[in-house]
């Protein structure tokens, strides 16, 4: 049992917990959706806190969940998770007495008409922040010719008082930075305009928003939140298709919105006339405002993006690394951004510089399609090549160091390229395991005090790897 | 068992293998793949990718990430699920040669996507890198690639020979030095390898009630390379 002076610090800090959270998130924001929630007591290491509705638990849970526990880890050092529980008996006015023995009291689970927040109507301000990606800002956004249209009308979109299209509808390719825009949006409304409600999330998050409201019969709050926004923006809206309710629900949403003046802001990866599965009224309509396309990068594009990303992270990279980098990786900027990511971080652990060299062995995977695996043959035959000797000299008796030291590199390579067993490594030179076991000391002692030498191998190495 | 009535009857007992972090052997090969393991939670991106040849210790590292984040295991084929609701840190560990379906696929995407805005965790270990699986959706594909990967390569010898002693201790059996070393010079130098000749000498110990000598490993040796000829 707890005593009361636990019960009272635990409410001191639930108090210094709450400030924080009305702070960060404005007004509007906490008494929609912070202030119902009270403080139901410990259990263990997790705390629980419970809201009156079902569908107020999920948008707290995803949307402040991970804040909440962040800010009560301030804290204490004991709450390792905190859970949120629907309790439609306990409203703000009963958290006064929110600790201690009711606290394992099961939560329940009977579906509830949704209780208006303090303020109806209010609903869902800033529910946008906790999913958006601080990086994604309009200064980091890379423009180039690519993506010049779509980023002068995002940025028209963040600017306007007054809706300028409606709605803005941008599409491309996977990985090309439609998603970045979105958050540049909402971060710009957020900083020029606080005031305006913003709702970012993705059409799959919608989805299961929705599915779940129908679930528990709380349609008229997820209604609620949706049509009372003054910025909706929906992202991958291609997850839609297919599924009708849904998209019906969407449609509805969405001409109430553009009704009311509110600005719709939207993403695909193609055009609304391409959306297969999609209602044609609803396709018409899509395309009314603005339709933005990103093109796939150029290679100058690329260039700049990795230039810039380089020196954002104080990641010096050669040139010659980026123009290789700009050069392979075509398919797109999350990919590009993701290798230099790789070669920032792998170069931390492995330390040494970067070029051109540890980038392709760094980035292999994504580079090539797949690994070969040599084989013994294949080693032989290279050697050969390279040594200009013949073929059948790698497993001859004859022991003229013209023909031994190729072989000794061969079996080196074998041991070093496959994970064949020494005894096998040596039938196919007709050797036993321990002239093997000699070759490879030969050569380990030859690199360490001849450079060519070393550096021959190395090239042997990569042509039988690459 | 009537060709060889002397041979006594071996239960395969599960043995328990140690898999802490402080169990976990480092060398070369696998360092990278350590490092990423020992930097969470700073992670740059919201997943990971671990992969390298069967027995490498991917599971091992899996575990003790798992432990670390509290995170939870999701059967590949269960991804839709966790990708709605759930943990927040997630590791999906492929079976040998299992690999995604292509009904998941849209399901590791939202689940991916979900992590991202709850600041959540995703390790995927498998025996290929992430970039290079073979996925049907642009928008996950894009995700694999991008995504850090930590590559274990193939042993060099004193990994492979620590990785016997430690497979030894793991059954209990007490081996000399000799013959760690007779075994790294002959054996096929992987991690599958390391883990078939340890369980087989170990039954071949168990049933001819025989120590593990030198001898012993010539004859179960012979017998492993007779069987792959074969």
């Amino acid at each position: 049992m707890k005593s009361d002076s636990g019960d009272n610090q635990i409410q001191q800090r639930w108090a210094r917990v709450r400030g924080y959270l009305r702070r960060e998130c404005g007004d509007a924001a906490f008494r929609s959706w912070l202030k119902p929630l009270t403080l139901v007591g410990m259990r263990g290491s997790e705390l629980r806190m419970a809201v009156p509705t079902r569908f107020m638990r999920d948008w707290v849970a995803t949307h402040y969940g991970v804040r909440l526990l962040e800010l009560w880890q301030i804290e204490t050092k004991d709450i390792l998770t905190v859970e949120v529980i629907v309790d439609p008996g306990r409203s703000e006015h009963s958290s006064a007495d929110a600790t201690g023995g009711d606290a394992t009291r099961p939560a329940e689970p009977a579906p509830v008409p949704p209780v208006s927040p303090s303020e109806p109507g209010r609903a869902g301000s800033d529910l946008v922040l906790s999913g958006l990606d601080a990086r994604c800002t309009f200064d980091n956004f890379v423009v180039g010719k690519p993506n010049e249209f779509a980023y002068a009308a995002a940025q028209r979109v963040s600017e306007a008082g007054a809706v300028p299209f409606n709605p803005l509808f941008l599409y491309g390719g996977v990985g090309l930075g439609k998603t970045h825009l979105m958050h540049a949006i909402a971060w710009a409304i957020r900083r020029r305009a606080p005031d305006r409600r913003v709702i970012y999330l993705s059409a799959e998050r919608f989805t299961v928003l929705f599915v779940r409201a129908i679930k528990e019969k709380d349609v008229m709050a997820f209604k609620d939140v949706f049509r009372n926004v003054d910025v909706l923006m929906v992202d991958d809206l291609q997850f839609i298709v297919g599924k009708e309710s849904t998209q019906e629900e969407f449609f509805h949403t969405f001409n109430a919105l553009v009704d009311q003046g509110r600005q719709v802001v939207l993403s695909a990866d193609r055009s609304p006339s391409d959306l297969e599965g999609i209602e044609e009224r609803l396709k018409s309509r899509l395309a009314w405002g603005l339709v933005a396309d990103i093109h796939p990068t150029t290679y100058e594009l690329r260039l700049g993006i990795l230039q810039s990303k380089a020196e954002q992270a104080k990641f010096e990279v050669p040139p010659k690394v980026l123009e290789f980098l700009a050069d392979k990786i075509t398919s797109n900027v999350r990919e590009l951004e993701g290798a230099l990511v790789r070669l920032a971080h792998d170069l931390q652990f492995v330390g040494g510089v970067i070029t051109l060299e540890t980038a392709q062995e760094i980035l292999h995977d994504l580079l090539r399609a797949s690994d070969r695996r040599v084989t013994i043959e294949e080693i032989q035959k290279r050697v050969a090549e390279h040594y200009n000797i013949k073929l059948s000299d790698m497993h001859s008796a004859r022991r003229a160091r013209a023909v031994a030291r190729p072989r000794q590199v061969a079996m080196y390579l074998s041991k070093q390229l496959t994970s064949r067993s020494l005894p096998e490594i040596g039938r196919k030179f007709g050797r036993d395991h321990t002239t093997v076991m000699h070759a490879v000391k030969k050569v380990e002692e030859l690199t360490s005090i001849d450079n060519g030498f070393a550096e021959d191998l190395d090239l042997l190495r990569r042509m039988l790897e690459g | 068992m009537s060709a060889a009535p002397e041979l006594q009857l071996v239960i395969d007992l599960p043995h328990r293998t140690a898999a802490s972090r402080e169990d976990f052997l480092v060398a070369a090969c696998n360092r990278a793949a350590v490092a990423w393991i020992d930097r969470w939670p700073d992670w740059p991106q919201p997943a990971l990718g671990v992969h390298g040849p069967a027995g490498c210790g991917k599971t091992h590292l899996a575990r003790v990430w798992q432990a670390r984040a509290g995170a939870v295991q999701v059967d590949a084929n269960d991804v839709g699920a966790a990708a709605v609701a759930g943990a927040r840190h997630v590791l999906i560990d492929f079976d040998a040669d299992a690999t995604l379906p292509r009904s998941a696929e849209r399901g590791l995407l939202h689940l991916y996507n979900r992590l991202r805005e709850e600041r959540g965790h995703l390790l995927l270990c498998h025996r290929e890198a992430p970039a290079r699986w073979p996925t049907e959706l642009p928008d996950l594909a894009s995700r694999l690639s991008a995504m850090p990967a930590a590559a274990i390569a193939d042993p060099d010898d004193s990994l492979l020979a620590a990785v016997l002693v430690k497979q030894f201790a793991d059954r209990q059996v007490a081996v000399a030095a000799d013959l760690i070393e007779f075994l790294v010079r002959h054996m096929e130098r992987s991690f599958v390898a390391a883990r078939t000749l340890v369980a087989a000498l170990d039954n071949a110990a168990l049933s001819r009630r025989r120590p593990v000598t030198i001898p012993l490993a010539r004859e179960v040796l012979a017998a492993i390379a007779g069987e792959r000829q074969a």
